[in-house]
């Protein structure tokens, strides 16, 4: 039985947005094998053009790697600010024809059309407008996928891409699923499609038939989500409201690898500053702080550790950092810092007692006013100068309001 | 090692160690504690490195004897026996504990390895009642930070000036400070501030329950010494300098309010139960011409609703209105035993001072929260 619903959800998936952002703001690179990478010099393709997909190659792949299989392929720097922008216009389009939508990520957004899309000749018409307003005004591509949930519409948009149209409608969940290999389904990646083979299960319908228990056993509570998966169901509603955050944090793969107590440092006052900043924007204060490290071979960890007042302090998020670096024995060159601040709460604003601590936050409140209106970094500490950073190209789950809207260069 | 104790006396002198003793396996012998039985009088000592007890103990000694007996796993034994212990040593290694139709082998460290009693020179002395140790330990501890980065705070201060006989116990966390002054005799000639971490003066408490017994403090370079009827408490005191709290005490607030401590006590913890999600913040509006009663306190939270409550308060001034963590305050009222209060305030932004009615020698400062 497939999923009943009475909801119409509609995904809009642009295609190869950095990519085709980039083309349609310079004209010589449209028709052209492109990717966009960061400005650093061991960046890694994030969008290629379908042109260079035809070369084969993927996101991921370094700047070598891409070049081996397409030879005449351009890189572009990623610019953020033309992405953000982009996605904060395509909210506009979206807000014609529903009140109800989330952006779920810079270039993926799902609309809520359940009780609106009689007003405007049904789901179908929508999502014709809306692909036209998008070429129309950036002279863009976009998918649109239909369905009576997020899975599904999110799953039609992947099978009609590029450029298409596709509903998944209720009457049809069922066959359109039959012989659907489970890794296309969202949220089901490789490691996950790997353990299902190993039950046997290759297919959507093999994954909605198998038993709750076995499921269970293998997954956990995840089981049930897999089974209901399998179905077609997903549960998770439209968040058109930022979410509140668990946690707020950055990391950045380094320029180059590094070794020295003294540039670590920088860089953790670099982090920290990003974090603190970020939580006293949205009025978040925390008491863990975690610091993440990859070393040179990839081999990730990171240590958690508590203060005893919740903050947003730049210096206290920092000394905290360092204190816990100080436990770590490195074993090796360091490739990515990450500071991240969790256990939020709101900030409540409650003035220090002490004379110089009101003086403090003082200081990073002029800061941050200095900070946002002339850019970030304009105001800071002078042992973070001595740092070069490298524009890297904007997290997918960028958003554009709530504690996920990063502001980039 | 021969000896007798019985039931009452040993578990009562266990029960003051077991919060100093080691729980986590870092150092074994620090989850031990030192027993020294002689035929003229027999004492335990317990340490963490950081504080340490030496209490005497009431013991039939037949054959004298040194051991490091383990402390919580002993504490454990003696409270499921009944009537007399017996303790003969096998060897450094081996106790047997015999009660009743219980026969218990307990492996033990030998005494040698036990950290050494510390050394205290060029020592200073004062005399206090463990009645008013005890109040100023009470009224001053909640307000001290736990495991804050700036680690003074995480201890009380002892300031004593020899101009004016009296000693000041101060604890603050950084948003509250409460101070308290008692005059006293002493002998120290110099000015002394020194810091006490939190946790000695913690379980100091338990050993202050006797009002007027004498309690002498010993002040070292580095250790600090309570020495109450036979029982020895030392503390390594906390280096660093402590903020300077006479400046962070509001000294003209205009606006005084008075108040019944127990119906603002109530109406603040009422009010106080929709707010705790978001850091308890109350809010304070206090207005000299309304009809009801001239403060209202209230709060509200989007997830969970609103409160609000009118109390009669004597205020006399321009409208005010102010936010605070109900707990700082709360804190305060809960250790004051005054039937008024007064609260002197300035303006939203700056100190509260909140006092107990006809007592200076006690003030609590309570920073306010931004509404």
């Amino acid at each position: 039985m497939a999923a009943v619903t009475s909801k119409t959800i509609l995904c809009v998936d642009m295609d190869a947005f950095f990519a085709s952002v980039e083309q349609q703001t310079n004209p010589k690179l449209r028709g052209k094998p492109i990717a966009v990478i960061g400005s650093g010099g061991r960046t890694v393709v994030t969008t290629r053009s379908y042109e260079a997909r035809k070369y084969g190659v993927k996101t991921g792949m370094n700047v070598y790697e891409a070049k081996r299989l397409c030879p005449h392929i351009i890189f572009v720097i990623g610019d953020n600010e033309k992405y953000t922008h982009t996605c904060r216009e395509l909210t506009k389009i979206y807000s014609q024809f529903t009140p109800d939508f989330e952006i779920y990520s810079v270039d993926e957004a799902f609309l809520d059309l359940t009780t609106t899309h009689h007003l405007f000749g049904g789901s179908e018409s929508i999502g014709k407008s809306i692909k036209q307003a998008i070429k129309d005004k950036f002279g863009i591509n976009c998918t649109v996928g239909i369905g009576p949930d997020i899975l599904l519409a999110k799953l039609a948009s992947d099978l009609g891409k590029p450029d298409g149209i596709k509903w998944i409608k209720p009457e049809d969940v069922e066959s359109d699923l039959k012989d659907l290999p489970v890794k296309e389904l969202w949220g089901i990646g490789s490691k996950i499609a790997d353990r299902l083979a190993l039950l046997g299960i290759k297919t959507c319908e093999e994954l909605g038939r198998a038993p709750s228990s076995l499921l269970r056993n293998k997954f956990g509570i995840y089981g049930e989500t897999l089974k209901a998966m399998g179905m077609g169901i997903c549960n998770r509603p439209i968040q058109t409201k930022p979410e509140d955050a668990k946690s707020i944090g950055h990391s950045m793969t380094l320029p180059k690898d590094i070794w020295e107590r003294k540039e670590i440092k920088a860089y953790l006052l670099m982090l920290s500053e990003m974090v603190g900043r970020r939580a006293r924007k949205h009025r978040y204060m925390g008491r863990t702080i975690a610091l993440v490290i990859r070393y040179t071979d990839f081999e990730t960890f990171s240590k958690q550790g508590t203060v005893s007042d919740f903050t947003n302090d730049t210096h206290v998020i920092y000394e905290k950092a360092l204190k816990m670096l100080d436990g770590i024995k490195l074993k090796d060159k360091i490739r990515l810092l990450g500071v991240c601040l969790s256990s939020l709460i709101n900030d409540p604003h409650q003035i220090p007692l002490v004379e110089e601590e009101r003086k403090r936050k003082s200081i990073l409140q002029a800061m941050d006013y200095v900070n946002d209106k002339y850019g970030e970094f304009k105001l800071t500490w002078g042992s973070y100068i001595m740092q070069e950073r490298d524009a890297g190209v904007i997290s997918p789950s960028w958003k554009p309001s709530g504690v996920k809207s990063v502001n980039v260069k | 090692m021969k000896l007798s104790v019985s039931k009452d006396e040993i578990q009562e002198k266990l029960s003051n160690i077991q919060n100093i003793v080691e729980k986590r396996n870092t150092m074994p012998i620090l989850s031990h504690f030192f027993l020294d039985a002689g035929k003229k009088g027999s004492y335990i000592v317990a340490t963490d490195l950081e504080t340490a007890i030496k209490e005497p103990i009431e013991m039939k000694v037949e054959k004298e004897g040194k051991l490091c007996i383990p402390a919580r796993k002993l504490f454990e034994i003696v409270r499921e026996i009944e009537g007399e212990l017996l303790f003969e040593s096998v060897d450094e290694q081996w106790l047997k504990v015999k009660a009743g139709t219980s026969d218990f082998r307990l492996a033990c460290l030998p005494p040698s390895e036990f950290p050494a009693w510390p050394l205290m020179e060029d020592v200073e002395e004062m005399t206090i009642d463990a009645g008013m140790l005890m109040e100023m330990i009470e009224k001053t501890i909640y307000s001290a930070g736990e495991s804050d980065t700036r680690y003074t705070l995480n201890g009380l201060l002892f300031h004593t000036r020899p101009q004016d006989t009296a000693i000041t116990v101060v604890g603050t966390d950084g948003h509250r400070l409460a101070l308290i002054v008692k005059q006293m005799e002493s002998e120290i000639k110099n000015e002394k501030k020194i810091i006490v971490p939190r946790k000695a003066v913690s379980e100091l408490r338990r050993f202050l329950s006797k009002d007027d017994e004498k309690v002498k403090i010993v002040i070292g370079k580095n250790h600090l010494l309570f020495r109450v009827a036979d029982v020895e408490f030392l503390t390594r005191l906390i280096e660093g300098t402590y903020p300077n709290y006479e400046h962070v005490i509001p000294q003209g607030n205009e606006k005084k309010v008075l108040m019944k401590r127990e119906t603002f006590t109530k109406a603040l913890r009422r009010v106080s139960v929709m707010s705790r999600e978001r850091a308890n913040a109350v809010r304070f509006d206090f207005d000299e011409s309304a009809s009801g009663g001239n403060l209202i306190i209230s709060s509200s939270n989007p997830d969970i609703g609103e409160a609000r409550e009118e109390v009669a308060v004597d205020y006399k001034g321009d409208k005010l209105s102010m936010g605070f963590n109900a707990r700082y305050l709360l804190d305060s009222l809960g250790v004051m035993s005054s039937e008024n209060i007064v609260l002197e305030l300035q303006d939203p932004l700056s100190p509260v001072l909140m006092r107990e009615e006809g007592n200076e020698d006690y003030r609590c400062v309570v920073m306010p929260m931004r509404i």
